[in-house]
């Protein structure tokens, strides 16, 4: 099985939002919900660099650790996803997540928060694969039509890459070797616990 | 979403079938890695993608793909650089969008607008019926009603004010075929004021370009500059402008190891991924070329056998140049000499080297002057005609190229034949109207001398100066009344410097006319309560067409689905108004109409029949659409169909593409190639000047002063393209040089009657451009000779206000001491209206304006939204990523006005007692002194916010303040740009 | 206890650090040109040294949900090791072990009895209002601390039991009720802090009452106003925990409010889940002492009048002092019917 993760090369990274427009394209997002975010670092600075973020997938997933009512499950491709209708939205995994994955829709009291959404790699949730039910809660599958989660698809560097772990390290590591530098896989210690060595 | 989901259950069941029921896991590598962008085998392979695999079926769309769904193939509708959107269409609702993986230009992908046009054939905030403002009030009403009244108001301020009265102003948001048909209604309306966005982005390069060496238009492709081993990015942010491109910039860098040198004010997005970053004072673009020409003449470092065979005037240069030494530099711009000079020396020697610009250098009073350093440049390293190098002109909107190259404008017929009697005879041949019938459509005006202005000859008025020609004094305005009419389709608003003075204009005229799949900004700037109509327009996505990348490619867009609400196509509309106005029978004499709606494939076979000036002659839809179907087959690098029906071709068949359709040009990937053949492809400078150049000097002689004449060739020496018989310059091909060749017997039959007919008096003066049968084309191609003769680019452009390009400070200069020794130009009458620049830029320096707005204001583009950002500001998921107007300000400057990151802040302007309200944005992307703005906001004017005035529910999500509400006087004397790039303001928190 | 200290000294530390950032992180000599002028390709952070200088990367977001400006934060890892490690061994062992206290106390004192018995005659202890915000008080402690400990435990005891759903729906409800029994619970604290600060102060007689261990071994009966020691520890513990975890839960409850960072956010999660469930032992003993610890007790919160004996032995400068303000030689009473 693949272990699927996402690697966003910030030598490439030009903040264009592509990725944060096609996955609203594709998973019909609402307005104020971000499940894929462009953070740049030292802004107008030389040595500025964009990363495009998003759920990583973590290994050993902190949110799935910290949830009170255990709603999330990772998948054959070990995507990491979970359950809206077990989610109480609590917000304990926007704590613990390293990336600030989660997203809580504003609804009912205090402003406080609904069920919780993010990214699921174009992987859909618990329901049917491409059931009506599935996309309307979670967004569409694109694993099960066999293809990769569009933001990485169409970014458009391709600076934003997606697919199983090993190839796309592997796809990393030799660009670096190619052109000589890069400033690293980022959030990958985080998430996968290893780095690339470039 | 309810079909989206049901489609793609029923595609689930196709693609499990196709994938042998295996999970993600069993995607084979070759198919992984083309989806990841990447290449197997590594990455010394990157960009020739291997093209196989599920995927293909899928995007051809003949795959059997579900039930009801089908794949169309369109063009994104943002940017110049012409991304493919597949669009996944189901019932006639577009249900998804996938990535266009066989495109060699974008590769599947897109920048955030690209990702996320799905949503504007959904948009809830279109216009969605014909309205009208009665007392303020919009009131809707039918198609029928509003032609008519337009109609009959257009005509009653013809009759009294004549034809000039009325502006067409189009849009680079056409098709190719829209835009052609934009401009002949102008010329069956009897006037030459029509224009579009071109004269606000790259006229100056059009201009200046042409004038050094033929063509205005990128002379390579974005494809091309992974050949590059030094970029030069100058006055331009493509990372936000045109993210796609970086896709090769950057690859091309990583692969190459090329220099990637951005100069610019603004340490912008695209400069973060540069190897070296210089940052410069706006609109000092000339001393900093200029400086760099300084060390690559006293180095040597110039290519001198390029200089000696295809460039004329480069030592008038030297002389200019040597005014230049690296203290001058650094005074007037900012920039260390030591820097400049190893910048100079990697664009000199580590070649191919590339030079690329965008607005930044175009929108100056002094723009045309500085594409033409640009240009001198690249000349004098020679970095021009060959793989990897050349003017990289990034041109904005989608169709922007399209347009531009099909007149929409106020000094040309479609194709660049220009205003004069044989460029409107060439036309009349091609409509096969009489050419006195045009005649009698124009004014003739009484000029300043008291001679009579035949105003079909006459240059129109800029859209920059529209609301100057609306307000001036009747007297100053030279045509027969000022202006009373603006009908405007699918252009902004707010778009324009000065706009406080573009709402006074908009209240002084008697009829607004707005076609635009949005209100835009017109609808609300001004006070206006009657005589507004506006009229609901579709986008390029419910439209069939063909559009001009930046690279000159065409590629032809079908229609994704019907038009939304009551929205008419383009074609539609000019045929309904040409109808009303009845002229219809004559302008759609040779196109088939079909429910009032002209075919577009007929429309681009007119342009094909008059298009050889410029090489649009070879590009019929049939071929457009072969090469859409087979975008798999071209090559990544050089852009050349490796296989397939359409082999040997260059993608979209870059103009020029000589000859018929039948003679199978491929289509011209780096203009002026001496590498290639002509026939594959290859070209020479364009003698456009003249075989040489008589210059009468008076001198000295034995005391007595006497006329001498110097005699220049402006034809190449020993230079040629590939294969060419001619081995040495040439001119321009004529009946009479093939009859002198003795070619003329190669010419066909019907070809020579065609000839003749088209001038019977003097059949040896007709021209290859003017050739309705291409023949001549066709004969000096088939002996590898280019149709346009092969002559020098032109250092010193003669004929020009500046020649030899020279520092002038801006209108507004934060350097007042430096305008006595770099004044701009004097005043002028220019395209019907006078530019008083010298003027206002002396009233400026004595009134000490610079004391009182003490920050230069720039302006620039934001990546989420694009040009007067009516469209992208509608569009929900694009406006949830830029929810305010903001201005950068230097962490020194905000300190210094007590201003804090995210704060409000009120601009203020140095003209018409302006202000705007706005968010700062404290950031070191500017250096002290300098603030920048987008220019995509409106809805806002001067701290009022305008939702209400707009018809309800059309209303942008994002509104704010434009930028040209504080941006000032300026204007080129060539084509009358305005300078929204340099100007003063001053900040202060709100 | 290390790893909640660390928590905290990382979440504290991240906030410091976010000012940090604002610094620019100057470039380094090697990454610059020859002559001075700046590469930003060689120029450009590197993730590596980022987060070992900081241990949170942070940069700018367009969008206005600034939290989202926050690219990786590991702290995440630590704040889970809190709440899944930390928190279950303080929670486990205070309210577990306090449990166990009461169990070995409550086997070896057994009951605390009216010594002398009852003597048939009451004296009020709390009036009406006192025992309805007492009730108030209780009754919504109760439902939020049960709440409260099923979201850090319930996953482990009651979800096995239960199943997935219906453990999902109760903790949903739960949710509901601890958010909005939130603001009756704040509101009996605030009400017994202003009502019962008077009794509270500590005094000498403290001391002495808990020098002779509050009579809790043996038949000594340390005298005492209207709360002794041990009382006033539990008010004590009521108004400054219940301000912490109110504080700390609604910060919570309104997540990012007034500029709140992530950081300021895992702190909230880490003071509210450790006041809580010390709060909640501590409840525990007070629960057991007025109920099945002690004779006579409970009257003084159910009918809110307590036998004069009893107060004799608990609360004999109170019974005292209650005397001279009424007047008498003995307090107004009643006959026990």
């Amino acid at each position: 099985m693949a272990r699927m993760k996402f690697l966003c090369d910030a030598d490439r990274c030009i903040e264009c939002n592509a990725c944060v427009t096609a996955c609203k394209n594709e998973n019909e997002v609402p307005w104020g919900i971000n499940r894929r975010r462009v953070v740049t670092i030292n802004d107008g600075k030389p040595g500025e660099r964009s990363v495009s973020m998003a759920c990583m997938h973590c290994t050993d997933a902190p949110c799935a650790s910290v949830c009170p009512v255990n709603c999330f499950y990772t998948t054959a491709d070990a995507v990491v996803l979970h359950s809206k209708d077990l989610c109480i939205g609590c917000g304990y995994c926007f704590y613990a997540c390293p990336f600030g994955a989660p997203q809580y829709p504003r609804v009912g009291n205090f402003g406080s928060r609904g069920k919780m959404d993010k990214c699921t790699f174009c992987a859909g949730g618990p329901e049917t694969d491409n059931a009506q039910v599935e996309y309307e809660k979670y967004g569409a599958n694109r694993l099960a039509e066999g293809k990769l989660p569009l933001c990485a698809e169409m970014c458009s560097t391709k600076s934003l890459l997606a697919g199983d772990g090993e190839i796309i390290a592997q796809i990393y590591k030799e660009r670096v070797v190619k052109r000589g530098y890069g400033s690293g896989a980022w959030g990958w210690k985080t998430a996968y616990k290893e780095t690339i060595a470039s | 979403m309810l079909i989206k989901r049901t489609e793609r259950e029923k595609r689930r069941g196709h693609l499990a079938a196709s994938l042998g029921n295996q999970s993600v896991g069993g995607l084979d590598r070759r198919t992984f890695l083309r989806r990841s962008g990447l290449a197997a085998g590594g990455l010394a392979t990157l960009g020739a993608l291997p093209l196989a695999g599920m995927r293909k079926a899928d995007a051809a769309g003949t795959a059997p793909t579900g039930a009801g769904i089908t794949i169309r193939k369109n063009i994104c509708t943002h940017c110049s650089v012409g991304c493919t959107v597949l669009a996944e269409v189901q019932n006639g609702v577009w249900v998804g969008q996938e990535p266009g993986w066989d495109s060699p230009i974008n590769r599947g992908s897109h920048c955030a607008k690209g990702a996320a046009v799905r949503e504007l054939v959904h948009g809830d905030r279109r216009l969605k019926y014909p309205m009208k403002l009665v007392n303020g009030q919009w009131q809707r009403m039918t198609w029928d009603k509003a032609i008519d009244e337009i109609g009959d108001k257009l005509m009653e301020i013809r009759a009294k004010s004549g034809p000039d009265s009325v502006y067409w102003l189009g849009s680079a948001k056409f098709s190719n075929e829209g835009a052609y048909l934009n401009r002949k209604l102008a010329a069956f309306w009897g006037t030459n004021n029509v224009d579009h966005q071109a004269r606000i982005c790259h006229s100056t390069t059009v201009a200046g370009v042409a004038n050094t060496w033929g063509y205005g238009a990128m002379t390579n492709s974005y494809n091309d500059i992974r050949n590059a081993k030094t970029m030069i990015i100058m006055g331009g942010n493509p990372a936000e402008a045109h993210p796609v491109s970086l896709q090769h910039l950057l690859e091309g860098k990583e692969l190459q190891r090329a220099n990637y040198i951005v100069i610019d004010p603004r340490m912008t997005r695209t400069a973060a991924h540069a190897t070296e970053y210089v940052r410069i004072r706006p609109g000092t673009d000339i001393p900093v070329i200029w400086g760099m020409l300084h060390h690559i003449f006293k180095n040597g470092w110039e290519d001198k056998e390029f200089i000696q065979q295809r460039v004329y005037g480069m030592d008038d240069i030297r002389k200019e140049v040597e005014k230049w030494t690296p203290e001058e530099v650094e005074r007037v711009t900012g920039v260390p000499g030591k820097q400049l000079e190893r910048v100079a020396k990697m664009f000199a020697t580590e070649k191919p080297a590339t030079l690329i610009w965008c607005m930044g250098a175009t929108q100056h009073t002094v723009g045309t002057a500085n594409v033409r350093a640009f240009c001198i440049a690249l000349l004098a390293t020679g970095n021009v005609g060959g793989f990897g190098n050349g003017a990289n002109i990034f041109r904005g909107h989608c169709n922007v190229q399209g347009a531009t190259d099909l007149g929409l404008d106020i000094v040309t017929l479609p194709l660049y034949y220009g205003l004069v009697e044989g460029a409107w005879r060439h036309w009349s041949r091609v409509w096969e109207v009489d050419y006195s019938w045009f005649e009698g459509r124009f004014d003739t005006v009484t000029g300043a001398d008291g001679k009579p202005v035949k105003m079909i000859n006459a240059p129109g008025i800029p859209s920059t100066r529209w609301f100057d020609a609306a307000l001036l004094p009747k007297d100053q305005v030279s045509q027969k009344d000022n202006l009373k009419a603006m009908f405007v389709m699918g252009h902004g608003g707010n778009t324009v410097t000065r706009m406080p003075e573009v709402a006074k204009g908009l209240e002084k005229i008697d009829l607004l006319v707005v076609a635009d799949p949005h209100p835009t900004t017109w609808a609300v700037l001004s006070e206006r309560k009657n005589g507004t109509y506006l009229l609901p327009i579709c986008t390029q996505f419910e439209c069939s067409g063909s559009r001009t990348a930046s690279n000159r490619s065409i590629q032809w867009g079908e229609q994704v689905v019907k038009p939304i609400f009551e929205s008419k196509n383009d074609y539609e509309v000019m045929y309904l108004l040409a109808k009303k106005l009845g002229f219809a029978d004559l302008m759609f004499k040779n196109i088939k109409v079909e429910n009032n709606e002209p075919v577009a494939e007929d429309i681009l076979r007119e342009i094909n029949r008059g298009g050889w000036s410029t090489g649009y002659c070879g590009q019929s839809p049939e071929r457009l659409k072969t090469h859409m179907a087979n975008q798999k087959d071209f090559d990544l690098v050089s852009l050349r169909a490796k296989d397939g029906p359409a082999k040997g071709d260059y993608y979209g068949l870059p103009w020029p593409c000589w000859g018929t359709p039948e003679f199978k040009h491929p289509g011209t990937h780096q203009l002026y190639n001496t590498n290639l053949p002509v026939k594959d492809g290859g070209g020479t400078f364009r003698a456009r000047f003249g075989v040489e150049r008589v210059v009468k000097t008076k001198v000295m002689e034995n005391g007595q002063e006497v006329e001498k004449e110097q005699k220049f060739n402006l034809l190449a020496e020993g230079s040629y393209s590939k294969d060419s018989e001619i081995k040495d310059g040439y001119p321009e091909f004529t009946l009479g040089v093939l009859k002198k060749l003795g070619w003329d017997k190669d010419l066909t039959e019907a070809e020579m009657a065609v000839i003749q007919k088209i001038n019977p008096a003097n059949p040896d003066a007709v021209a290859w451009s003017i050739d309705l049968s291409g023949g001549i084309q066709r004969v000096a191609i088939t002996h590898g000779c280019i149709p346009y003769g092969n002559g020098k680019a032109r250092a010193n452009a003669f004929g020009l206000p500046d020649a030899i390009p020279v520092h002038r400070e801006p209108i507004y200069t934060p350097r007042p001491e430096l305008v006595a020794k770099y004044p701009t130009l004097p005043n002028a009458r220019q395209f019907r209206v006078p530019n008083i620049g010298f003027d206002v830029q002396k009233t400026a320096v004595d009134k000490g304006i610079a004391k009182q707005f003490p920050l230069v204001l720039t302006s620039g583009r934001l990546v989420e939204y694009e040009g007067g950002g009516e469209e992208t500001r509608s569009n929900k998921w694009l406006a949830e990523l830029q929810q305010d107007m903001f201005i950068e300000i230097n962490p020194s400057d905000a300190t210094e006005r007590g201003i804090k990151d995210g704060g409000w802040v009120w601009v203020t302007g140095a003209e018409n007692s302006s202000k705007a309200r706005m968010k700062a944005l404290v950031t070191e992307r500017v250096g002290k002194g300098v603030a920048w703005c987008p220019f995509h906001f409106a809805g806002w004017f001067q701290g009022t916010d305008q939702r209400s005035k707009y018809p309800t529910g059309a209303d942008p999500i994002v509104l704010g303040e434009s930028v040209n509400t504080l941006t000032t006087y300026g204007y080129d004397p060539v084509t009358g740009m305005q300078e929204p790039k340099a100007t003063l303001c001053q900040i202060r928190a709100a | 206890m290390a790893k909640f200290l660390t928590t905290i000294r990382l979440a504290v530390g991240a906030i410091a650090l976010l000012c940090v950032l604002a610094i620019a992180a100057p470039v380094s000599a090697q990454d610059r040109n020859p002559d001075g002028s700046v590469n930003p390709t060689a120029s450009a952070v590197k993730e590596d040294q980022l987060l070992r200088e900081l241990n949170r990367i942070q940069g700018r977001v367009t969008i206005p949900d600034t939290k989202e400006g926050v690219l990786i934060q590991p702290a995440g890892r630590e704040w889970r090791e809190f709440h899944q490690v930390t928190l279950y061994w303080i929670g486990a062992i205070s309210i577990i072990g306090m449990l166990a206290l009461l169990v070995i106390f409550y086997l070896m004192r057994g009951m605390v009895k009216i010594e002398h018995g009852r003597s048939g005659r009451t004296v009020v202890r709390f009036n009406p209002f006192e025992r309805f915000v007492h009730w108030l008080t209780a009754a919504c402690f109760i439902v939020l601390a049960v709440s409260g400990l099923n979201i850090t435990f319930g996953k482990s005891l009651l979800l096995p039991l239960m199943g997935a759903d219906a453990f999902a729906g109760w903790s949903q409800w739960g949710k509901y009720a601890h958010n909005y029994l939130s603001f009756p619970f704040t509101i009996g604290v605030v009400l017994i802090f202003l009502m019962w600060i008077g009794g509270n102060i500590p005094s000498r007689t403290d001391v002495e009452w808990v020098k002779r261990g509050g009579g809790l071994f043996g038949h000594d009966h340390p005298p005492a106003y209207r709360f002794n020691a041990g009382q006033k520890m539990i008010y004590w513990i009521v108004v400054l925990g219940g301000t912490a975890v109110a504080v700390s839960g609604y910060i919570l409850m309104f997540p990012f409010y007034g500029g709140m960072t992530v950081a300021g956010m895992q702190l909230a999660g880490i003071v509210h889940g450790v006041v809580a469930v010390l709060f909640i032992a501590a409840m525990l003993a007070h629960i057991y002492i007025g109920t099945l610890g002690m004779e006579g007790a409970f009257e003084a919160m159910g009918t809110g009048e307590v036998d004069v004996n009893w107060a004799k032995e608990h609360h004999s400068l109170w019974l005292e002092e209650e005397a001279r303000r009424v007047g008498g030689a003995t307090p107004r009473a009643t006959p026990a019917e």
